[in-house]
């Protein structure tokens, strides 16, 4: 480096700069086009019904009908159904996030019998469909725990490892983390819970708020199961309050994409808080074999 | 794992005690691999040898449902054309255009955090709603898109009504979708050691060249990860088709999970939905193995394989 | 699945489809809150009823299960409590499931022995649930009544009565008025001896279509690729196709409902005229048969003059339009050989499972009686069952004469002379299992018939064998 002439640091920088002027330019470039479809979203919630079928369509709404959101506020019970949303959420990301580390943890780092039948059972399971097992293990949750009307089996399979796509995903980051780090922590005497509790989940933090996120946005949009397994309208979810607000109003399309908007509210809000830890944090870690 | 012979004998015991942390560990996925997949999947088998309506008395069949599928079914055959046809489609595309995105948001640009949040926003939107969203983009009639196209003179595609295009159409949501991809990418991007890219550029690479000799090589672990859930998300696609399309024009986006729901949840032919249950996971498992099988050929460990 | 028509309302793509009855229609939105004031919840226990006294003897518990939102769910609720209230053996609780999932639900239900004693049923799946034995035969259920459901209102199975439709709907031509004046074309008759022939309808059309600069189909300089204003939207669902098929004097099936009869001339033939209208005829809009919001992409949107489809857009959305200004009238439909319209409704099914059969049948008798569904009738969603409302005119008086109709004697002479005269036949899903199959088959199978890319005879011919299997519940 020290043989490395002025000039072309500086010619570096220079290039360096065009390069970065045409890289903002194309990222707003496709950030106009990926938000244009949330723009047509959010005009639509925006406009009276029939402005939504006229030819040629307007990019702009022609009056801004704030009072929309007003009228789906009162039919459309957004606290309400958040409040049941984050009931099965809360503790569905905690449990999955938790249960995923152990897992990861232990196909990352430990050593035992029967390693690889088990870790080939997880990824199989990958490959199976949600819809496939929906009946029966419906069957099981109805008729044979008689949990009606229940949270619970949307609930408790977030106890049980998270699903695989998050085992694998935490046991990836794990194994980039240097071995060189937990070894010298054995030699401290340390056990492998201390291990994971006092290195490993420090470090893949990020990775675990990635896997919360997972779970989240899963649950957020698990419109069939929440159907099935809910019952009263009490217990309603968004994403079921949203199917029944659209059942209501039938093609009042305006008020649809407004309750729609709202609901997208949570996710981004979510998104924004977690992205700083598993973005700028992520840099330590990474995804290895 | 070779390691462990080589350890010490007085290692032994804490060996054990940490195989006793690991099936500690192990309990939750064990439930849930035993009561949430691997017995309700023997179920699953079960029920596809009997002609079962979810109504009457299930009946043993042996494995009529599997031939009638293959010989009589007015729509498996473009089923698993469609599918394969939409995975390969949007797994390409959602790879080519994460990474883009990904390495543009590598870069120090001004309003970085920002930007993420938009491309990675379409991914926490309620999914039924996007569709119907793009649907009104994509209308015949009415739609932004073809007014655009009637705008500068050209005819009218009809995005969503005609079975030629249809599959690129819901490509292109899938693509736009894929912000999760994005995410994991970027995580990647900034693992790649820095060092190498200024050895290269010492010895004169331009940006393709290490793009094609650092990035890419350094990626292949995150790109495997991410090829591999995004072809078991896209081979398992079933939203538009519930959301837009009924599978159709004809049967050109009737995709093989659609196909299964329909039997099952319209036509109450479990016994049938679960036999094309099976098929799926049959075409499933073979694209992950081909992928598995070649992967060793181009990933490209750092530091060799730790496992 | 595209018959996704509900008595009252299917819109959309089916996953979006949406229905439910009762909404839409702010009357009884707004009277709800204050009339019951139910809990939403449909957990009976805390039992809602503001019953006089506990009754001495133990009511038997019935749930009914219906389409609809929480708070459809809870104005049927209210009507049950006085139900309930009216005497002291029946408890009736009130269930109520998106319209999106129900049947879903329901399957899911059956299969785990869960089902409710009684509640509605799309209605394509009413004779297929009937064929598993999942059904209970209602015969009975209107024995020594001075009033009955019209004839065509009952789903047969093997010769048994096995549900009533909840709810009367037909087929109609709607029209936006200012368009006809505009262009000086006479309004569709909505007397059904003066109905338009298919021709007539097609040049009225004609004359509605306009393009970018002002020509109609046919004349020099026409451009079908600019055209501002549409003439004509036939509503190409594949049930609703069934209307112009036996118009034309084809048919899905024989009469019984055992014979295939799609691949039929005339049959194949009504379907290629309906395609021609956007393919030959440039006067309508591409429709793909695959969403069901078609008044609102048609009449309501502005941009076609004449749209065909089912009674219940009257209440779901026109008369909304109405208050809004717009100004549309009722046809009954142009006609091939013969004058059709379909007859429909969901049904209102006693399931098999239920240990208190009477009781159920008692309820429903009870709460299919007009009064009890006035909301939905009253703003036009529903069509009443029972005979005397179209026989008896101080009773269609009360019924009609209101807002949200189009004027008494055209929405008399197009809607309740038409649904009550020869032309009205049952949808075949009334009488024939395994509808919902071959519905589905034959929209996939026309798919590009739509488009023009094939002809309905190719494409039909193509996939006869396939429909006939798919009638015998073979695919």
């Amino acid at each position: 480096m020290s043989e490395a002439p002025y000039v072309r640091l500086k010619s570096k920088k220079r290039s360096q700069r065009t390069m970065n002027g045409i890289t903002l330019i194309l990222i707003v470039f496709f950030a106009l086009l990926v938000l244009f479809p949330i723009w047509w979203i959010f005009r639509t919630s925006l406009m009276t019904n029939s402005e939504i079928y006229k030819f040629p369509p307007s990019i702009v709404p022609k009056d801004w009908l704030f009072s929309n959101y007003e009228k789906t506020l009162e039919v459309f019970k957004f606290w309400k159904y958040l409040l049941n949303t984050m009931i099965i959420i809360v503790p569905s990301c905690l449990a999955g996030t938790f249960t995923a580390t152990l897992c990861g943890y232990a196909f990352a780092r430990l050593r035992f019998r029967g390693k690889q039948l088990i870790w080939a059972l997880c990824i199989g399971s990958m490959l199976l469909p949600a819809m496939v097992t929906l009946i029966p293990l419906y069957i099981a949750w109805t008729r044979g725990l008689g949990l009606h009307d229940s949270y619970l089996p949307l609930i408790l399979p977030y106890f049980c490892g998270g699903g695989a796509f998050n085992i694998f995903l935490i046991r990836q980051f794990i194994s980039s983390i240097p071995r060189e780090l937990d070894q010298a922590a054995t030699i401290d005497g340390a056990g492998s819970f201390r291990i994971l509790f006092s290195i490993i989940i420090p470090a893949i933090k990020p990775a675990m708020i990635v896997v919360a996120l997972f779970i989240f946005i899963g649950l957020w949009n698990d419109l069939l199961q929440q159907m099935i397994y809910i019952n009263s309208s009490d217990k309603y979810t968004i994403a079921l309050g949203l199917t029944n607000f659209r059942g209501q109003l039938k093609s009042d399309w305006s008020l649809t994409m407004a309750a729609t908007c709202l609901s997208f509210a949570p996710g981004v809000i979510f998104y924004l808080i977690g992205q700083k830890y598993f973005v700028e944090g992520i840099t330590l870690t990474g995804l290895k074999n | 794992m070779e390691t462990i012979n080589k350890l010490p004998k007085r290692r032994s015991r804490l060996h054990k005690s940490e195989e006793r942390v690991a099936y500690l560990c192990l309990i939750p996925a064990f439930l849930g691999l035993i009561f949430l997949t691997y017995l309700p999947l023997a179920g699953v088998l079960g029920i596809s040898l009997t002609n079962w309506t979810g109504l009457k008395r299930p009946e043993w069949i042996g494995f009529d449902n599997y031939v009638k599928l293959f010989t009589a079914d007015p729509y498996l055959k473009d089923s698993i054309i469609a599918t394969i046809y939409f995975a390969v489609l949007s797994v390409a595309g959602s790879m080519i255009y994460s990474l883009f995105i990904a390495m543009l948001l590598n870069r120090k640009i001004p309003g970085r955090g920002f930007f993420r949040a938009v491309f990675y926003v379409p991914y926490v939107l309620p999914a039924v709603a996007i569709y119907v969203g793009w649907s009104w983009l994509y209308e015949a009639n009415f739609g932004f898109f073809n007014f655009l196209l009637s705008e500068i003179g050209l005819n009218k595609i009809l995005f969503i009504a005609d079975s030629r295009y249809v599959i690129p159409s819901l490509s292109l949501i899938a693509v736009w979708l894929a912000g999760n991809l994005i995410v994991i990418f970027l995580a990647g991007l900034q693992n790649v050691p820095g060092v190498y890219h200024e050895a290269a550029e010492m010895d004169g690479a331009n940006g393709w060249q290490r793009f094609l000799h650092i990035t890419l090589p350094c990626m292949s672990p995150i790109i495997f990860y991410n090829l591999l859930m995004s072809l078991i998300a896209n081979l398992q696609v079933i939203t538009p088709a519930l959301a837009l399309t009924n599978g159709g024009p004809g049967n050109s986006s009737r995709f093989m999970t659609y196909l299964m729901y329909d039997q099952a949840f319209v036509n109450y032919k479990l016994g049938y939905a679960c036999a094309t249950t099976f098929i799926i996971f049959a075409i499933l498992a073979a694209f992950t193995a081909v992928l598995f099988k070649t992967s060793n050929r181009w990933i490209f460990y750092e530091g060799g394989d730790d496992r | 699945m595209k018959v996704g028509k509900k008595l009252g309302a299917g819109f959309l793509t089916a996953a979006l489809a949406i229905g439910v009855i009762g909404c839409g229609n702010n009357e009884t939105n707004t009277a709800s809150p204050a009339s019951t004031k139910t809990p939403a919840s449909s957990e009976g226990e805390a039992s809602t009823a503001p019953e006089k006294t506990p009754a001495k003897t133990e009511k038997v518990k019935i749930t009914y299960s219906m389409w609809g939102s929480a708070e459809e769910g809870s104005v049927t609720q209210a009507v049950a409590d006085k139900f309930n209230a009216s005497q002291d053996r029946i408890e009736v609780k009130v269930v109520s499931i998106p319209w999106e999932n129900y049947m879903t639900k329901l399957n899911t239900e059956a299969t785990a022995g869960q089902l409710p004693d009684t509640g509605m049923m799309k209605e394509d799946g009413v004779i297929q649930w009937s064929s598993e034995g999942m059904l209970n035969d209602v015969s009975a259920m209107y024995e020594g009544s001075d009033s009955k459901p019209l004839d065509s209102l009952a789903y047969k199975y093997q010769g048994k009565t096995v549900a009533y439709a909840a709810a009367n709907e037909v087929l109609l031509l709607y029209y936006n008025k200012d368009m006809f004046d505009k262009a000086k074309v006479a309004y569709p008759p909505s007397a059904l001896d003066k109905a338009w022939t298919w021709d007539e309808f097609v040049d009225a059309a004609k004359k509605l279509t306009i393009d970018k600069n002002g020509k109609h189909p046919g004349e020099d300089g026409f451009n079908s690729k600019s055209i501002v204003q549409y003439g004509a939207s036939v509503e190409n669902l594949a049930w609703q196709l069934e209307a112009w098929v036996l118009s034309n004097g084809g048919g899905f099936y024989s009469e019984d409902g055992t014979e295939v009869r799609i691949g039929e001339d005339a049959s194949v033939e009504a379907i290629q005229k309906v395609a021609d209208l956007y393919l030959k005829d440039h006067v309508a809009p591409l429709s793909v048969g695959q969403t069901d919001d078609g008044i609102q992409r048609t009449i309501i949107a502005g941009t076609v003059a004449m749209a065909t489809n089912g009674a219940w857009n009257v209440g779901t959305s026109l008369n909304t339009a109405k208050e809004k200004g717009l100004n549309y009238g009722v046809a009954v439909l142009p006609y091939m050989k013969d004058k059709v319209t379909l007859n429909t409704g969901g049904a209102n099914v006693v399931f098999s499972q239920t240990k208190h059969p009477q009781e159920a049948m008692e309820w429903l008798k009870w709460y299919n009686s007009e009064e009890n569904n006035w909301g939905l009738i009253s703003s036009g969603i529903w069509m009443p069952t029972l005979e005397k409302w179209y026989k008896d005119e101080t009773l269609t008086h009360k019924w009609v004469d209101n807002p949200n109709f189009p004027t008494y004697d055209e929405y008399k002479s197009a809607v309740v002379d038409y649904a009550q005269s020869s032309a009205a036949r049952p949808a075949s899903w009334f009488f024939t299992n395994h509808t919902t199959e071959f519905n589905t088959l034959l929209s996939s199978v026309l798919g590009d018939v739509w488009t023009g890319k094939t002809t309905a005879k190719d494409a039909i011919a193509k996939n006869l064998d396939a429909l006939k299997a798919a009638h015998n519940g073979q695919n």
